[in-house]
């Protein structure tokens, strides 16, 4: 390991949060913050100016998604690698965090055991997410129903675009209206792309379709 | 075919000019046929039909006028049918003695009258009060329901956002402290690693108090997640099956509406566990043409019909809730047996297509 200090940015609107964030850090004889941002704007600036080699950042910011700024920061500059900070369970949130491109997803209550190492993993180019997370990551590959790389070319014509509607964020109602067809016509063609993609719920279907419609667009 | 009424309220469907007309007319008429049937047949009650009808429908003043006509018509009748008085004082007095029976029922009337519309004028104001009491508790109601929900969901947020943040910031100074402890060489240092411990318990704690206040996460999706956790938590926690089905995804722009349908498909499923011994919950949630429905069907042992006058709260707040997203509440037995509870949200008059757009770019959590 070099002598030098891999150099932090901290991306979090709560002042206490990133006061002893930082000093923990700091801590790390190979971590050293470089510079705190409580907003998406703030961190940007920052990082044009000063290339960090990693970025914390927590999901939920004022006035701005960490989200976007993670899609922003991966686009602009790829060479900074993300670990994401939340309040919010990462059953619901790390898949679609490491897809919007951070490599690392700490859940906020588990912060003091986890952010130090989940930091060293990443930075060694590795996932930095829990057990659990990774586990669930692993069975979507290793499953026989592979999600991620679901054949959606298997939809017909019109299921496709029901699903890429949906992924816009329409409801069903409004997708009726799109294609001009009923409401129960949407419900099964939604029944049908259920079992085609192998999704358990209403869910589940949305998530993929907001999903697929994003990697798409990407 | 004659009732009473029929013959004294017949007159009110007129004007006032054609009630003189015909009142007038009917006077004449009777002094006919009391001119026809001679001098000795005495006709001079019936006069107080038509003069009675006048003093209700039209007034004191023109009550007279008719007594008068009716007094001239009889005695003009009797002159004519060749009656020959003893002494023209007689029939002067015979006519003066019926205008004063005349009067007498006139003013009788009319007093009658002023009372009946009195009251009538009194019980149209108190119903009028009562509807605005009525209204007023109603708005009272909906207000004491939406300031709860508020509170509640503020308080929700308020442990999520706030508390939370803060504990995970004394967890990390603890930490922090731990971490310079060991590197001292002090064994307090294990101290200060179980007060983490015991700082990220609190954390997850009020973490679960958060999310009991604030259950439907504020995103569109957030209904469809809600119920499905709340879905499997009921299989759990009561040992019964507790499905949430839900065909295409139905997504809520507003977190309000989305609370309430949460709160319904809530109550009805304790309700068909702890009153009904359900084994089978099926919540499902679903777009129609007429509307978002909600329904939460059991296997239980049903609820009689009709429902009780004196109900459980359970079911006016429900219905309540379902009354302030402007949706409809209905509960009734399965066909089978057990009960099924369901509300129509009608769709939003004229919903643009950006909603949920704009809610998504908004929303850093829109699933």
């Amino acid at each position: 390991m070099s002598d030098k200090k891999h150099e932090i940015l901290l991306v979090d609107d709560h002042p206490l949060v990133r006061e002893w964030l930082a000093s923990l850090i700091n801590q790390q004889p190979d971590l050293a913050i470089c510079g705190e941002a409580d907003s998406a704007q703030e961190a940007l600036d920052f990082i044009s100016m000063r290339n960090p080699d990693l970025a914390i950042i927590d999901l939920s910011l004022k006035e701005s998604s960490g989200l976007e700024l993670i899609k922003t920061m991966r686009a602009a500059h790829p060479n900074v690698a993300i670990v994401v900070l939340s309040m919010h369970d990462e059953r619901h949130y790390a898949e679609r965090a490491i897809r919007a491109g951070a490599r690392g997803y700490v859940m906020k209550r588990e912060t003091t055991k986890k952010i130090i190492s989940a930091i060293h993993q990443v930075l060694s180019g590795k996932l930095g997410v829990s057990e659990e997370v990774a586990a669930l990551f692993a069975e979507r590959f290793v499953d026989n129903k592979p999600r991620t790389w679901t054949p959606v070319e298997e939809l017909s014509d019109r299921e496709l675009e029901v699903f890429r509607l949906l992924g816009q964020g329409l409801d069903t109602r409004t997708v009726a209206n799109r294609l001009q067809i009923s409401i129960k016509t949407v419900q099964a063609y939604c029944a049908r792309i259920k079992d085609k993609l192998n999704l358990a719920n209403a869910t589940e279907l949305l998530r993929e379709a907001i999903r697929w419609n994003e990697s798409n667009a990407a | 075919m004659f009732r009473a009424s029929s013959w004294f309220e017949w007159p009110a469907s007129r004007s006032r000019r054609e009630n003189i007309a015909i009142q007038s007319g009917i006077v004449l008429l009777i002094g006919l046929v009391d001119y026809a049937s001679g001098w000795q047949v005495s006709w001079s009650t019936v006069y107080a039909y038509p003069v009675a009808l006048t003093a209700w429908y039209v007034g004191i003043g023109w009550a007279y006028a008719l007594s008068l006509l009716s007094v001239i018509v009889y005695t003009a009748g009797d002159v004519a049918t060749g009656f020959q008085f003893d002494n023209w004082l007689i029939p002067v007095w015979n006519a003066l003695i019926r205008l004063v029976l005349y009067a007498i029922l006139i003013h009788m009337l009319a007093y009658i009258r002023s009372l009946t519309l009195g009251l009538e004028q009194r019980v149209l104001e108190r119903t009028a009060e009562l509807r605005r009491e009525i209204a007023e508790r109603e708005r009272l109601e909906r207000e004491l329901l939406e300031v709860g929900e508020r509170e509640r969901r503020q308080l929700g947020f308020d442990l999520h956002d706030g508390l939370c943040q803060h504990l995970t910031g004394t967890a990390l100074a603890v930490q922090v402290l731990s971490e310079k402890l060991t590197r001292r060489g002090i064994p307090e240092a294990a101290e200060a690693g179980k007060a983490v411990d015991l700082i990220e318990d609190g954390i997850a704690l009020s973490r679960k108090l958060a999310k009991g206040l604030q259950p439907v996460e504020m995103h569109a999706g957030g209904l469809m997640q809600a119920l499905q956790d709340f879905a499997a938590a009921t299989t759990d926690l009561f040992k019964v099956s507790c499905q949430f089905e839900c065909e295409a995804p139905i997504l809520f722009s507003d977190i309000s509406t989305a609370d309430h349908l949460y709160h319904i498909a809530r109550e009805a499923t304790a309700n068909a566990i702890k009153h009904g011994h359900a084994h089978n919950v099926v919540i499902s949630l679903e777009a129609r043409d007429e509307g978002t429905i909600l329904t939460v069907t059991d296997n239980g042992a049903g609820i009689p019909m009709p429902l009780p006058k004196k109900r459980g709260m359970g079911l006016t707040i429900m219905a309540q809730r379902a009354k302030l997203i402007g949706a409809s509440f209905d509960i009734r037995p399965a066909p089978n047996r057990g009960t099924v509870v369901t509300c129509v949200l009608p769709h939003p008059a004229g919903a643009s297509d950006a909603v949920f757009e704009t809610n998504k770019e908004r929303d850093p959590h829109y699933v």
